[in-house]
């Protein structure tokens, strides 16, 4: 039975189990030495990087001189490899950062990138930059998406985040007492790095073994911390991976442990005073010490775990545990956290009747923290038969756990390479996985996982698509949109746009064009052909969106770009662009306005715009009234006027442009001799009736014959002036001048506004319409001769009309009152 | 009373578009620490009282001002732009900010568009420095209701600037709003559309809803059934005649703005002389509900009788023994005192103006330019309102309305009444009259009018409407029945297909289509008879969104609802608007003020 080896397996440490399940043997790779190289492993399961260590004298078997950078996946498969002829000296160290970039630091202080494809990524960094040239790296420790650099002057440099590329340099640490009397400076024994995550600043804190103690390293303070007496000088150092405690070897062979401000937690006396070649914490219960042929597990109490290595091994630390990599096998020690009881879960579950659900739960939780497929198999069939007795237990939990272990055996498989554990998975979450995949190229592996997980695959296509484009230079454009769109049409809502910019970023400008016709959304579409060049289809584009703020984008898109001349031509047939440029320079373009309407003949348009500025040099205070500055209103209003007589259906804005230019001159004139300012800017009928008031009836009548006022507006326009004087006597004299071409109606009307009664009643006899004379009379309440006319006209609608007029307005008006009355009772309104 | 309405009732959710539309102000403001000068635009500023009170502005540290060229006066450092993406107004901001640094005051800037940041607004900014002094936002603010059943986009300028400057910016604005209703009530299955800016806001909507798509679960019938999107320019009759309804009346008379009206505290018998009190008018206030959508001639009878009962009752109680349930009902009347007499102060002062010659002559000649029998008469009743110098935007009404169903004037008499127009007002009105002619509401004439043809068709003027117990629209106009509203009884209850004749008639296409998962499924081709899948499961009638591009009136709106109201209807109505209009102020729209 398989439970019974996997108990088997086990081992205690203190009151925990562990146990180191084997991941991948063989190792892919052929040929691989580790202790000839320099190692970066990427935790997750990532990636490993391997370079011939150039500090170490090595005899070369049947390869070449120059060095090679290799990438391998965590199952020994290559991913790519390189070259290294990069400058700047000895390659101090290596590592990959949290989005599997691997970051490679040189002596000079220079940063190299690598993608996973072995791709130097652009641009590299100076860590030392122009003013420490002359410094030389010799010590790095990464942690992240960070760096602390040492120099051989003791100088500390970080990079916190090779995403934003800045360097910051560190306080310089004490120089410890003996170097006043070397000449040479000590380097500190050892280096470790407490994460800015974990720190209260928030920056990135520096830990250096100097003389007997340490000191902590800042961006601007310097602080020792008290290390017990006697355990100076620490060899090496590592914070665990919450950043919480420090693991050191002592300069005695002692393994201490210490919270970060140095105080014990536990030490153990090993048998070598010699520091280990590595120092690892496991999890967060146990520290692994490696030295040539011994790998050591330590824990808090207890004896410490002894495992023999007759090759050279590289641990890598994991959230979990330690991966350990040797030549040959992959392996992946303790699973901490685990007891025995769920390791024999299966079997104890046919034991433990009264306590079923937890077993069947713990049957569950083991499946997933099982590499071995049949193992996981077997926990999980004994956990679903169990499950049948519990009525209580969640069913979807063992289909949870299902689901998470096919993604996870799909990407233990050696050829992917990603020996993630669940615990690791569920801290890198899915979506980082996928991430991985497809920066790994793994496309179609990340579309089936994403597409069993039910998230969105529009990541993994984009990508693809993107990869695909940048890979297929061979292939012709019009192949190439096939089958990129085959693709991208398995995902709704796509950005079309994204791809074609991409496309067009690798020199693809046609295969560009060609994707983005696809895109269906407009304000992303539009920028794009822009940016390819494409402004005639931009502008279509946009204005079939209806979007007028797209219409805009690109009219002064080609407004920035092309002559005037040819922006015209290129709107000019486009009405919609046409008109919100117009709209546009209306407000605030004036004279390019007046250039576009010139060079496609508008003369009429131009007209008006000269004509509109004249009434802004109007508003203009320095162009007050009565001031010789009218002069250059009136020409431009005279330009107007001849622009509009270019074309012949503008006759009748032409005669009016003609006339305002001469209104304005005699109202300058009038101005001048009544000394009085109140003629410019008002209308013909106004102009009238001032003279009139003002008494001036000559002028009044040369307005009149100026501009052939018609004999019925003049007389409404004497009647009011004349009425608004109260000039009762002068009105009765106009009305006998001569018959008045409009009848009496206008006298009448001026004196029932005027409210006077009397006067009114000289002109209604003389109304020739009795139905006008009617309802003249009863506006001045007389109702009697009111009815009496309306018998006379024989109209009997409109008798009664006006009977219901009386009635209704003497009651309406008294009922509203009476009743405004009753309301306003017990003070309420 | 409150001036923003009350919507518990209205027949969509509107509250929580409301509530998202506070909710999203005030984050703006939050966001923006510390004590604050708010300035608005003074329209925005009107749309934004039926949306959210000033105090609550008040209570995060906000000063509030209104955008002039004026230079701003305030202690505050910080200064939050809140305006509409409109050109003009990127003047006065500029100004503020150069007058400002001229003084040496250094402030931090923020400008929230609404409802969205435009390229051409912050191409001004730039040209004028001042866009990189300023951290630009966006306030999403694409509908305002204004009632239980009324909804406005705000966009007073819309019909004039598609119709005059080919600026159809509106018309996108008006498809998002759309959209975004769809984001909360489902993709509406039906559109009808009549005039060329409805059939384009159709299509727009069309392409909003494949690039961004609504995704409403298959099972869940949309709330709104079917949009009708009409055009202002269909039916521009309506709108330049006077109305008479309650609220209509009260338009045309007070000005009625997002829901209030100003007015001379002494019309509403208070005795401040000189002061002016604002009166809101929403279906929060019961006896407006019940009286707004009245002939104003019914509305003066009910309020009497009102009156009179509550005399009597109030005799009652003072003469004989009652018991206490009948002192009660008693008292509950007196609460409803405060409003009655509110409507009658009102109902009294409109009843002075209505009562008047000039009023009663202008209905008689609106009925007369309508009936298109008497071409001379009117012409010359207009021509002597021109040489009287009445108001112009009273004179544009009626020319508008004679022209339109004249189909434009024979050149002679439009050049002479131009001519007379300018001698009148000014030549500055060249511009206004250029509008006016680029609008197409008032022209040459060119073709024969057909306006007989229509009137007749669609039974636009009802003889003996019985304006106290209607039976049909035209009780809104006393016997003409509003076109537009003629329209939307068609789409409602088949469709455009019976009507495509008359439709061929009036300006622009019209078009019809379905959406969403019906776009494929004839069997749900009519609205005739509604099938179960009308009705929203909690029993509601499902419904119809009435859109007008370019604006719609009060009397429209009441036709609307007493449409709603018929035995047989199987629907709700809701109106959307760019705004809520009157002949008034769609005509004083186009008058350009250079002077």
């Amino acid at each position: 039975m398989a439970n019974v080896s996997v108990a088997a397996e086990w081992q205690l440490l203190g009151d925990r189990y562990y146990r180191k399940p084997e991941l991948y043997h063989p190792m892919q790779w052929r040929h691989i030495d580790l202790s000839r190289n320099k190692v970066a492993c990427a935790p997750f399961g990532g990636p490993v990087a391997l370079i011939r260590d150039d500090s170490k004298i090595v005899q070369l078997y049947s390869e070449s001189a120059l060095r090679k950078l290799r990438l391998f996946n965590s199952a020994g498969v290559s991913l790519s490899d390189v070259v290294w002829k990069n400058p700047g000296g000895r390659l101090i160290g290596l590592s990959w950062s949290d989005d599997h970039t691997l970051v490679c630091i040189v002596q000079d202080g220079t940063v190299y990138r690598y993608n996973v494809h072995a791709e130097l990524i652009d641009p590299n960094l100076s860590i030392l930059g122009h003013d420490f040239f002359d410094e030389n790296v010799v010590e790095c420790v990464f942690w992240g998406n960070g760096v602390v650099c040492v120099t051989e002057t003791c100088k500390v440099f970080a990079v916190p985040d090779f995403k934003t590329r800045t360097v910051v340099r560190l306080a310089d640490p004490p120089p410890p007492p003996s170097s006043e009397l070397e000449l040479e400076l000590e380097l500190p024994h050892c280096v470790a790095v407490i994460e800015p995550q974990y720190t209260l600043s928030g920056n990135v804190e520096v830990l250096l073994a100097i003389g007997d103690g340490v000191v902590m390293v800042e961006e601007d303070e310097v602080q020792a911390l008290p290390v017990p007496p006697g355990d100076g000088p620490l060899q090496k150092m590592v914070v665990s991976g919450n950043g919480r405690f420090v693991a050191a070897f002592t300069h005695d062979g002692r393994l201490a442990v210490y919270s970060t401000r140095f105080e014990k937690m536990f030490e153990y006396q090993c048998e070598s005073a010699l520091p280990p070649e590595q120092l690892a914490w496991c999890g967060l219960d146990s520290v692994l010490l490696y030295w040539d042929d011994m790998l050591l597990m330590v824990g808090p109490s207890d004896e410490p775990v002894r495992y023999l290595y007759d090759e050279p091994i590289v641990l890598v630390p994991e959230c979990d545990g330690v991966r350990i990599l040797t030549n040959t096998t992959l392996l992946y020690d303790a699973l901490d956290h685990f007891d025995r009881r769920s390791a024999k879960a299966d079997e104890n579950l046919r034991l433990i009747r009264s306590s079923l659900p937890e077993a069947v739960e713990a049957c569950v939780d083991a499946a997933g923290h099982e590499f071995d497929v049949s193992r996981q198999r077997t926990l999980l069939r004994a956990a679903s038969y169990g499950q049948a007795f519990c009525s209580n237990f969640q069913r979807d939990r063992i289909q949870e756990m299902c689901k998470t272990l096919r993604v996870l055996n799909a990407v233990r498989n050696p050829e992917i390479g990603i020996p993630l554990s669940i615990q690791q998975y569920k801290l890198l979450t899915p979506s980082v996985l996928i991430g991985r995949l497809i920066n790994a190229h793994q496309h179609l592996l990340a579309l089936r996982i994403s597409e069993y997980l039910g998230m969105n695959q529009e990541v993994v296509i984009m990508h693809w698509a993107c990869s695909k484009i940048t890979a297929s230079l061979a292939i012709p454009d019009a192949a190439l949109l096939e089958i990129l769109l085959d693709k991208l049409r398995l995902c709704k809502g796509i950005s079309y746009a994204a791809v074609s910019a991409h496309a067009d970023k690798n020199g693809r400008r046609k295969l560009a064009a060609m994707l983005i016709e696809h895109e269906p959304r407009s304000s992303k579409q539009v920028p794009l052909l822009l940016s390819i060049g494409e402004e005639d289809t931009a502008l279509m584009k946009a204005t079939e969106s209806g979007d007028t703020d797209l219409v805009y984008l690109v009219l002064f898109h080609i407004w920035q770009k092309k002559q005037p001349l040819e922006f015209f031509g290129m709107i000019q047939a486009r009405m919609l662009a046409r008109d919100l440029f117009i709209t546009y320079a209306r407000c605030y373009k004036h004279e390019f306005l007046k250039d576009f309407f010139l060079s496609n003949g508008q003369l009429q348009e131009v007209a008006f715009l000269l004509w509109k500025e004249s009434w802004a040099m109007g508003k203009n205070p320095m162009a007050s009234r009565g001031s010789p500055l009218h002069g250059p209103r009136i020409k431009l209003i005279e330009k107007a006027h001849s622009l509009f007589s270019e074309t012949k259906e503008h006759t009748f804005e032409s005669k009016a442009a003609e006339e305002h230019a001469k209104l304005i001159r005699m109202q300058h004139e009038l101005e001048v001799t009544t000394k009085q300012a109140i003629f410019v800017d008002s209308s013909i009928s106004d102009t009238i009736r001032t003279c009139i008031v003002l008494g001036n009836h000559r002028a009044a009548m040369k307005v009149k014959t100026e501009f052939k006022v018609s004999e019925k507006r003049w007389y409404w326009l004497k009647v009011f002036a004349l009425a608004t004087i109260r000039d009762w006597d002068a009105l009765e004299k106009f009305s006998k001048e001569k018959r008045p071409p409009i009848g009496y109606r206008p006298f009448v009307e001026a004196c029932i506004e005027a409210d006077e009664k009397g006067e009114a009643l000289k002109y209604i006899p003389k109304l020739a319409d009795p139905r006008e004379r009617a309802e003249s009379y009863a506006r001045i309440g007389m109702a009697k001769e009111a009815a009496d006319a309306a018998s006379q006209a024989k109209d009997g609608e409109l008798l009664g009309r006006l009977k219901l007029t009386f009635a209704q307005n003497a009651a309406a008006s008294s009922i509203f009152d009476t009743l405004r009355d009753r309301l306003s009772f017990q003070g309420v309104s | 009373m409150a001036q923003i309405p009350n919507l518990d009732n209205a027949p969509l959710n509107l509250t929580s578009l409301r509530e998202q539309s506070q909710k999203e102000l005030l984050n703006i403001l939050k966001n923006i620490r510390g004590k604050k000068c708010l300035v608005i635009d003074p329209k925005l500023g009107s749309s934004l009282s039926s949306i959210i009170q000033t105090s609550l502005l008040k209570e995060h540290g906000v000063e509030l001002r209104h955008l002039s060229a004026e230079p701003l006066q305030t202690d505050c450092t910080k200064v939050v732009y809140l305006v509409r993406s409109q050109l003009d107004l990127m003047k006065f901001i500029c100004s503020n900010v150069h007058d400002d640094v001229s003084k040496g005051l250094q402030r931090e800037y923020f400008v929230y568009f609404v409802p969205r940041r435009t390229v051409v607004c912050e191409k001004i900014l730039e040209e004028e420095n001042v866009y990189n002094l300023m951290t630009i936002g966006e306030y999403p603010l694409y509908i305002v209701p204004l009632d239980e059943d009324v909804l406005s986009f705000e966009l007073d300028l819309a019909y004039k600037e598609s119709q005059v400057d080919g600026d159809t910016s509106s018309l996108w604005h008006i498809a998002k709003a759309i959209h975004k209703l769809e984001f909360s009530f489902g993709v509406i299955p039906n559109v009808r559309a009549k005039g060329k800016a409805s059939v384009r806001v159709a299509d727009i909507l069309n392409r909003m809803q494949a690039e961004e798509p609504v995704n409403s679960p298959d099972m869940v019938v949309p709330e709104i059934n079917t949009l009708i999107l009409l055009d202002r320019e269909v039916d521009m009759v309506t709108p330049m005649l006077t109305q008479l309804t309650y609220e209509g009346l009260l338009d045309e008379c007070l000005h009625v703005n997002n829901g209030s009206v100003e007015l001379d505290a002494s019309i509403m018998g208070l005795q401040q002389e000189g002061k002016k009190i604002k009166v809101p008018l929403n279906s929060s206030d019961k006896l407006f509900k019940e009286i707004r959508d009245l002939n104003f001639e019914v509305v003066v009878q009910i309020l009497r009788q009102k009156a009179t009962s509550m005399k009597q009752d109030y005799t009652e109680v003072t003469t004989t023994t009652q018991s206490v349930s009948e002192l009660k009902d008693f008292v509950k009347k007196l609460n409803s005192l405060p409003e009655m007499t509110r409507h009658i102060n009102l109902a009294q002062h409109l009843s002075t103006y209505t009562s008047k010659p000039a009023f009663l002559g202008q209905l008689d000649m609106e009925h007369t330019i309508v009936e298109a029998q008497s071409y001379d008469i009117c012409f010359e009743y207009i021509e002597e309102l021109i040489h009287k110098q009445e108001p112009l935007v009273n004179v544009l009404r009626l020319l508008i309305l004679f022209s339109i169903t004249s189909s434009g004037l024979p050149k002679k008499q439009f050049d002479y009444l131009r001519r007379e127009l300018l001698h009148s007002y000014g030549f500055e009105h060249m511009a206004t009259l250029n509008n006016l002619e680029k609008a197409g509401l008032l022209r040459k004439q060119e073709s024969k009018s057909n306006w007989l043809t229509i009137k007749r068709a669609l039974q636009l003027v009802v003889e003996d409407t019985d304006t106290a117990n209607p039976n049909d629209i035209a009780y809104v106009f006393s016997g003409y029945a509003p076109l537009s509203i003629r329209l939307v009884q068609h789409a409602v209850r088949s469709g455009w297909r019976p009507i495509e004749e008359i439709l061929k008639l009036l300006p622009g296409p019209h078009s019809e289509t379905k959406r969403g998962r019906f776009s494929s499924s004839p069997s749900y081709d009519t609205l005739q008879a509604p099938a179960n899948m009308d009705k929203v499961a909690d029993g509601r009638r499902s419904l119809v969104l009435v859109v007008f591009i370019g604006g719609i009136t009060f009397a429209e709106i009441s036709a609307l609802r007493f449409l709603s109201a018929q035995e047989g209807m199987a629907y709700d109505l809701i109106v959307g608007t760019t705004k809520i209009v009157s002949g008034h102020s769609l005509a004083e729209t186009f008058v350009e003020r250079l002077g």
